[in-house]
């Protein structure tokens, strides 16, 4: 039987509400997904519109709720991307609402930009002097009660906050999705959205490699300078290691991306040594590993069976402690030049949570144009996409599997 | 037919540089200050912002964007079977 919650609210703009913390709960036997009504009261003549939203879940429609942190211009859209792909079909801009939206909506998957709960604009932050990375520019509280009102499977209006104007925007109807994907700089940092979180990526880019990444994309641009991106990098640097950096001890897993080891004295940021560390004991999470898990082992995989032009590859796998965390931790240095070499480094890596043999290799040659394709972060963003749909699965199993044994007891 | 293109790009382009100059400005006087900081931080979301929008300019196919408007022309035409 399909369980249902009927929330009552009060005076509300828009045809769907967002759950208060007031909300009163009552449990009826309905079958819609969703149904709103309005009450009006005719004794007073003020405005005071009453309404109830009831909600039915059937034990396996609940959202799973991903976490990803990141610093801006560090491959959040990239690692989206290639995540949504994993699940089948594209992710697109909500159809026919504000052309600057930042949520991307799939069949399956819905990513929001948390830069929406902004509670100060542009304008804003200038006049308090505080940045985007600071708390207080930032309502935690409204995230909070929306993420969880998108997990109990309730639709919400969100903000948006229009990057171009840098103002708030009016808000878009969020639907519970089967997947809601939560992007941007503070995910994990309030305990009380952390705690709604199924998974959580942390992406952790060194600072010489984010220097080389804005030179890259911002040279081009007019005005800007290498001292004008330094500036920039610098300035936000003590709110960013304040409060985005934190974070990453609560991550499951976290992808760094570090110069490379192959080169002496490399910094352009062209060949990179990736790391992707895997917090152990996670409930269905099983890390990857190479060869033999537990072990350390460093690889080389070019010789006689596969041929690397320099710098060539090497591979490294083994156990860790991360802020007092267990870790396995699998990393990887150097660039893939062709497609032969990684379906070799594939077929060597254990628990990928693929679906048959070369399926790493096939999405990355999907997205072959992406940034990262030939190197690991695209390799380790991949394979996170995979162990998601796994954990997914593994959630949904799961939910299927505890009624029916309720039932029988 | 024509459709409205967004001459978004070059509008964001202008704001980074302005963005910049300002920032310069505010922070000759103190570079620690919170309005110096403020300022770098909006040239950096201008400056994302106008990667992405560049990236989507680059993107753009001019023979898939008219086909997404005339899928019935002989250019666009494609069969599964």
């Amino acid at each position: 039987m399909a369980a249902c919650t009927v929330y009552s609210t009060q005076s509300l703009r828009t045809n769907i509400s967002i759950p208060t913390s007031s909300s009163s709960k009552t449990h009826l036997g309905f079958n819609q997904k969703q149904v709103v009504f309005y009450t009006t009261s005719k004794k007073s003549r003020t405005n005071n519109n009453k309404r109830y939203l009831i909600t039915c879940k059937a034990g396996d429609s609940q959202t799973i709720v991903i976490g990803l942190a990141a610093d801006s211009g560090c491959g959040k859209s990239t690692f989206m991307r290639r995540l949504t792909s994993v699940f089948g079909g594209a992710a697109e801009p909500p159809k026919g609402g504000n052309p600057d939206s930042n949520t991307l909506i799939s069949d399956t998957t819905t990513v929001i930009c948390l830069d929406d709960y902004h509670s100060l604009d542009r304008t804003g932050r200038k006049e308090k002097g505080v940045t985007a990375l600071d708390p207080r520019a930032n309502d935690f509280d409204l995230m909070y009660q929306q993420v969880k009102a998108i997990k109990d499977g309730i639709s919400v209006e969100k903000p948006i906050y229009n990057h171009v104007t840098g103002l708030l925007d009016p808000p878009e109807l969020i639907k519970p999705p089967k997947i809601l994907v939560i992007e941007g700089l503070h995910p994990m940092y309030d305990s009380r959205v952390r705690d709604l979180l199924d998974f959580s990526i942390y992406l952790d880019i060194s600072n010489e490699v984010k220097f080389a990444w804005k030179i890259q994309r911002d040279m081009a641009e007019r005005g800007h300078s290498l001292e004008s991106i330094k500036a920039s990098i610098e300035a936000r640097k003590p709110d960013f290691d304040a409060f985005i950096d934190p974070q990453k001890q609560y991550a499951d897993a976290v992808i760094e991306v570090l110069p490379t080891q192959l080169i002496p004295d490399d910094n352009e940021g062209k060949i990179l040594r990736v790391r992707l560390i895997q917090k152990e004991g996670v409930k269905y999470f099983s890390p990857v590993y190479l060869f033999d898990e537990g072990s350390t082992i460093s690889w080389i995989p070019c010789g006689r069976k596969l041929t690397c032009s320099y710098p060539g590859i090497k591979f490294f796998y083994g156990p860790d402690t991360y802020f007092g965390n267990e870790v396995s931790v699998v990393e990887m240095d150097g660039q893939f030049d062709r497609l032969d070499e990684l379906i070799y480094v594939e077929s060597h890596l254990s628990n990928l949570s693929s679906k048959f043999y070369g399926e790493v290799t096939q999405q990355m040659l999907k997205h072959a144009d992406f940034p990262g394709s030939n190197n690991g972060t695209g390799l380790f963003q991949t394979i996170v996409g995979l162990k998601i749909r796994d954990l997914f699965e593994q959630i949904v199993a799961s939910r299927a599997e505890t009624p029916v044994g309720a039932a029988k007891a | 037919k024509f459709r409205a293109v967004r001459a978004a790009p070059d509008k964001i382009s202008e704001k980074v540089e302005e963005s910049i100059k300002n920032a310069q400005e505010t922070c000759a006087g103190d570079p620690t200050s919170g309005e110096c900081v403020a300022a770098w931080d909006e040239v950096e979301e201008l400056s994302a912002a106008a990667s992405h929008a560049r990236d989507k300019k680059k993107d753009s196919d001019p023979l898939e964007d008219y086909c997404k408007d005339n899928p019935e022309t002989l250019e666009c035409k494609t069969f599964d079977d």
